[in-house]
């Protein structure tokens, strides 16, 4: 079985202009994970979710490669957490979204997809290789479905 | 100085020129970066034995153990002690100790950045403090780069104070039996002298302009720095093997201690607090960590070095050079002094001070006879030592923590640039050299 069979060949995409504030609203209300983001070719950009939302709202000095990795003195409120978004959230995610997510492409054998799932811990994007297009989307939840389907009715 | 089990002839070459070739070549691959540095020495260093310039046996006499075994045991007490979480909360302390007022903070950041930079080695130490300026800046909303500007002053100047201090005092303390005391009696005073006259500058460009709002300034002192201590335990520990390091490295010379095994025993000792009551299969665990946090490209970069520069020593070439030097200088001693503290500034703010001093060394060993024995070397030795320190002040490239914290401005939004940053740094730096220059003056000659 390939990554392509079991991929949601219609996913939700979102465009890389599209503001912050509009993203996090929209992955909060229908509770996603990571949503693609694509251009008007419908070309594979990135992700973005709900870790670009809390990178948004941790302190820079936090996150950033060798920073710090004690923050138990920080005592924040919502309202500070919310100042930090304040300052973004117009901007477009295309500044934020993650880029480092590889995305498989459709003939990437099923385990192999699973492997990355497990590791990435995120939804991955199905991707036509030559053209950058994105095909599906493979979520936790269409892979454990189908694997359950498989032991009700084996031979579907 | 031609060894017996030296070649006469190497690739066609005789030994002084090969050797000489070799130096150039690896010196320049360092300053081009387009190679880590540690493959760089290692592999000329290997070729001076492949070569025939050297043997193995004679390459390792080249090795300073005492510098390898100090560097590499500071390493690991302060790959420990940093879990414990104490630099952290030294630096928001230190910050809540000025009421978070901005010049205030400023100023204390650069006293507790040079004062563990002085027993710490100075890129831990901006490792740690960096990443706390930048969140305290952020909170006040304020540009970093003054501060992170200052720490950069900051962590060579405290560096220069001490043996331990920065790697080019290591090596002088190693290689002329300077001690501890001798450091700390002789450059400390005059390190905290340029540090006190350092802030004048940065006061009249950036401290007075520095304001922050006072909801923001309270921000800051809602920080809670007893929290940033993680481990009590560890922190009693790593205290009690630090405070019995420092005494080791003041009272140990009298009992014929190097500071290499004092630093050795205090890692060994911490490693053995730190893991005593866990299990065998964490022990590995934990020590495996800790030895991780030796910067082993620095180490390897070391050996090459030694190596590569005892090459040349044996060839003779050294003594040549030193001969040159004197003449140059018209075999004043007060000349020759001022001039190597000169020429070393500026010399590493352009290269890594490491391979200039190791090669520096050898080369003022060799003046002895000429200026009447090895005590008389003594305030060229200082002049090296101020000059090399805080000639890493005069550009990003000049010291490893410069680029260090260059990086975490990158990070942040707030990059460093080369050029602006010399700017204004590098008439800094030839400040500081001219005031050592005159306190050598006037306490040696």
């Amino acid at each position: 079985m390939k990554a392509s069979e079991v991929m949601d060949p219609n996913p939700t995409t979102l465009k890389p202009t599209d503001t912050i504030e509009c993203a996090a609203q929209y992955i909060m209300e229908k509770r996603y994970r990571n949503v693609p983001v694509v251009d008007d070719n419908f070309c594979y950009l990135g992700m973005f979710g709900v870790n670009c939302l809390l990178k948004q709202v941790i302190p820079k000095s936090v996150l950033m490669h060798k920073g710090l990795d004690n923050v138990s003195f920080i005592h924040e409120s919502l309202e500070d957490l919310y100042q930090r978004f304040d300052e973004v959230k117009h901007q477009p995610i295309s500044m934020c979204m993650n880029q480092e997510l590889p995305p498989v492409s459709p003939n990437t054998p099923l385990t192999e997809t699973l492997l990355q799932l497990y590791e990435t811990r995120s939804s991955i994007a199905v991707v036509e290789k030559d053209t950058c297009k994105l095909l599906g989307m493979i979520s936790y939840w269409d892979v454990g479905e189908k694997i359950l389907n498989a032991g009700e009715h084996p031979n579907a | 100085m031609h060894s017996a089990a030296q070649a006469d002839v190497i690739f066609g070459l005789s030994p002084v020129w090969f050797a000489g070739g070799l130096f150039v070549l690896t010196y320049v691959l360092i300053v081009t970066e387009r190679l880590n540095r540690a493959i760089i020495a290692m592999m000329a260093a290997v070729l001076m034995i492949v070569s025939g310039v050297l043997t193995q046996q004679s390459a390792m006499q080249g090795v300073d153990i005492n510098t390898i075994g100090l560097l590499t045991g500071m390493m690991i007490i302060v790959g420990i002690t940093r879990e414990s979480g104490v630099f952290q909360y030294l630096a928001i302390r230190s910050a809540k100790v000025v009421k978070a007022d901005p010049w205030g903070i400023l100023v204390m950041l650069v006293f507790v950045t040079a004062f563990l930079s002085a027993l710490l080695d100075n890129v831990t130490t901006v490792l740690l403090i960096a990443p706390i300026t930048l969140l305290i800046t952020d909170t006040l909303k304020l540009s970093a780069y003054p501060y992170l500007f200052a720490e950069i002053f900051a962590s060579n100047i405290g560096g220069t104070a001490t043996l331990i201090g920065d790697p080019p005092n290591i090596m002088i303390g190693s290689a002329t039996g300077l001690t501890y005391n001798d450091f700390l009696f002789n450059l400390a005073p005059i390190a905290v002298f340029i540090l006190l006259i350092t802030l004048i500058p940065l006061y009249l460009i950036w401290g007075r302009h520095l304001k922050a709002e006072p909801e923001l300034i309270n921000k800051v002192m809602l920080y809670r720095e007893i929290d940033a201590i993680k481990d009590w335990v560890l922190l009693k520990k790593s205290l009690f093997v630090l405070t019995l390091v420092m005494l080791g490295f003041i009272l140990g010379h009298d009992y014929g201690l190097q500071p290499a095994t004092i630093a050795m025993f205090g890692a060994a000792l911490l490693l053995l607090l730190h893991c005593l009551p866990q299990k065998q299969e964490k022990q590995t665990e934990m020590v495996a960590r800790a030895l991780g946090e030796v910067e082993w490209i620095t180490i390897f970069f070391f050996i090459g070095l030694f190596i590569i520069v005892y090459g040349v020593e044996s060839t003779g070439l050294l003594e040549i050079l030193a001969h040159q030097v004197i003449e140059l200088t018209g075999g004043d001693k007060t000349v020759t002094a001022i001039s190597i503290m000169f020429v070393s500034a500026v010399a590493s703010s352009i290269v890594d001070n490491i391979p200039f001093v190791a090669t520096m060394i050898p080369l003022i060993k060799n003046m002895a006879p000429t200026f009447g024995g090895a005590e008389e070397l003594i305030p060229i030795w200082w002049s090296l030592a101020l000059g090399s320190c805080l000639g890493g002040n005069g550009s990003l490239v000049g010291a490893s923590a410069n680029l260090i914290v260059a990086g975490f401005a990158e990070r942040s939004g707030q990059p460093i640039r080369f050029l602006p940053f010399m700017l204004m740094a590098f008439p800094l730096m030839l400040l500081s050299v001219f005031i050592s220059s005159l306190y050598v003056y006037f306490k040696y000659f």
